[in-house]
């Protein structure tokens, strides 16, 4: 029995790995060692009050951290019954909508690029493709500008609050907004050359079954609180309310992350999983990108999940722009937050971070304090669907040359865009 | 070009893990911040304020750092940061070396690393015993840095 054990992914955990038992042409066990934080997170927000949850939580991820803010919001103004207002609605999407545009160019650009190329990282391919590299930080600085603006700062928003919003942008704001998105616009059709122009990656084929929310203008990530999933053109739906139905979460003895299947299958979530399940949003210059990077629904290629961020991030620019452009046209108003009033219940929200669907479901005392708190992540519901795309990809790999297999599943592992160790940020010395 | 920026980043979950964040915002109200500083409390992801380093000619970058050190001590880093493990132990950012060197690529900034020595990284607010008694020190440290004090790379004692 040979083992191949890859400790240290490259530029994808510190904390975890993966382990391959071979035994001649037979893949015995695949098994993918996490270290998940948010869970031990949860503890700290036991005994909080209602508007100290968001900042807290937000914390978890660096990357995420509007995704946090607006599901544990969403969470908690559900079980208070607090219905936001149309134009929150409205400016908590686009805060979304800027995160997305944020994290997919940091990830397409500055972590998948580097693997297709070979690049040990995004130095070397600064190095190397420098205009790509100014495109991604361009859209960074995109992404950022929409969550100051909206959230008042780039990450760790602090304008959003229980009932709505802080303050509301101003028209100028709006405006300055609305020029550079038109400015990104420009920049789609190079954010689809540079993908589409990368080696192609077809060393793992299965079918997947895929979940995300149903949104209800098929393009949105925060409205919404029923989940579908599809699986071989099966669709069966779970509400907010039943996310434990969903998760159906098993502890592994190899991991710290708990495994989530349906019906007895992993499921995948993210942005692939978003296309499939709102497919009748990809018209127009959706399906020209689609057409362009030559990806196809329901895909059986977890690689694939690169070619729908990069949909992604169009589609982000395009309707950020377009909720502006409609702030602009309705005018914006200057209200306050809806009124809460705290009262004992139970409270999910379900939203759709840029990697996946998050959960945050809460119980409250009469008080409007927390006394018990679950969140789960897109990663840790996806740990199950990584594990048998690791394993398609070593049965599917004519090698057994460890380099080989190693970069293969390195870059499966990056396709997910998973986040496990990211709670932590320390410099080391070598 | 625009003022320096003083950069703390961290995560204020993870105890120690946030000092440079700590240090960030007590600088910012601090008598002795000179006035051509402006500071920022980050998150964990340096790439993120790409945009802000643009037409600086230096950035001071605080944040936590493992190794033998005493905690609490402050070590300084120029010049793309040799000394310091640039792996990537972070599922979707790079590395706060590698967004230093790549920054450095990119932006006309360069930028200096003061990296803070921790005692305990675990979940849990608020910094240890230890290095909450050496935060006045390390702000005096920081800020001879900004001051344009001249500085060495020994840390402090």
């Amino acid at each position: 029995m040979k083992s191949v054990v890859i400790e240290h992914l490259a530029r994808v955990e510190g904390h975890g790995g993966i382990t391959v038992e071979l035994e001649g042409g037979t893949v015995g066990k695949v098994h993918f060692d996490v270290f998940e934080g948010a869970r031990l997170l949860e503890s700290l927000v036991c005994g909080k009050r209602y508007d100290e949850v968001a900042p807290i939580l937000s914390r978890i991820c660096s990357i995420c951290s509007s995704a946090h803010s607006l599901t544990s919001l969403k969470a908690t103004e559900n079980a208070f019954g607090v219905q936001i207002s149309p134009q929150a609605e409205l400016l908590r999407e686009l805060l979304y909508q800027g995160e997305s545009i944020e994290s997919h160019a940091l990830h397409l650009f500055f972590l998948a690029a580097p693997d297709y190329l070979n690049f040990p990282s995004a130095i070397a391919l600064a190095a190397a493709k420098p205009d790509a590299v100014q495109l991604g930080l361009r859209l960074k600085k995109l992404g950022n500008l929409v969550q100051e603006t909206i959230g008042g700062r780039a990450v760790h928003p602090v304008n959003v609050v229980p009932g709505g919003f802080g303050t509301v942008p101003t028209i100028d704001q709006l405006i300055e907004l609305r020029t550079a998105l038109r400015e990104g616009m420009a920049d789609c059709d190079a954010v689809l050359n540079v993908i589409a122009s990368l080696p192609p990656t077809d060393f793992c084929h299965c079918d997947t079954a895929y979940a995300a929310l149903l949104s209800p203008d098929l393009g949105s990530y925060y409205p919404g609180d029923e989940v579908m999933l599809v699986n071989n053109g099966d669709r069966s739906r779970v509400r907010a309310a039943d996310y434990r139905m969903l998760a159906n979460e098993q502890s592994v003895l190899h991991s710290h992350a708990k495994h989530s299947s349906f019906g007895g299958r992993p499921f995948m979530v993210g942005s692939l999983a978003r296309l499939t399940v709102n497919a009748q949003r990809l018209t127009g210059r959706l399906a020209v990108a689609m057409q362009r990077l030559q990806l196809q629904l329901p895909a059986r290629n977890p690689m694939d999940n690169n070619k729908a961020q990069a949909v992604e991030l169009v589609s982000d620019i395009e309707r950020a722009l377009h909720l502006v452009e409609h702030l602009l046209r309705d005018g914006i108003k200057d209200e306050r937050p809806a009124e809460v009033k705290v009262r004992a219940g139970t409270g999910t929200g379900i939203t759709e971070a840029p990697r996946g669907l998050l959960i945050h479901s809460y119980t409250y005392d009469s008080e409007g304090r927390i006394t018990a708190a679950d969140v789960i992540t897109p990663t840790a519901l996806n740990a199950a669907s990584m594990e048998l795309h690791f394993r398609r990809t070593v049965e599917q790999c004519a090698e057994r040359e460890e380099a080989v297999l190693a970069r293969r599943l390195q870059m499966v592992a990056r396709a997910y865009d998973p986040c496990i160790s990211c709670s932590v940020h320390l410099v080391r010395r070598q | 070009m625009k003022p320096l920026l003083a950069i703390g980043i961290g995560n204020r979950l993870m105890g120690d893990d946030g000092v440079g964040c700590v240090v960030a915002e007590r600088l910012a109200g601090h008598p002795r911040l000179p006035e051509c500083v402006e500071v920022i409390c980050g998150g964990t992801d340096l790439l993120r304020y790409a945009g802000q380093m643009e037409e600086r000619s230096r950035v001071v970058i605080i944040d936590a750092i493992e190794g033998d050190a005493e905690p609490g001590s402050v070590a300084k880093f120029e010049g793309g940061c040799s000394g310091l493990d640039e792996h990537q132990d972070h599922a979707h950012h790079l590395s706060a070396v590698q967004a230093i060197r790549l920054l450095e690529m990119t932006t006309s900034a360069r930028c200096t690393l003061l990296g803070i020595s921790v005692s305990s990284v675990a979940v849990g607010t608020g910094l240890s015993p230890t290095v909450d008694a050496r935060v006045p020190a390390i702000l005096d440290r920081v800020l001879q840095e900004l001051d344009g004090a001249p500085s060495d790379s020994r840390g402090l004692p």
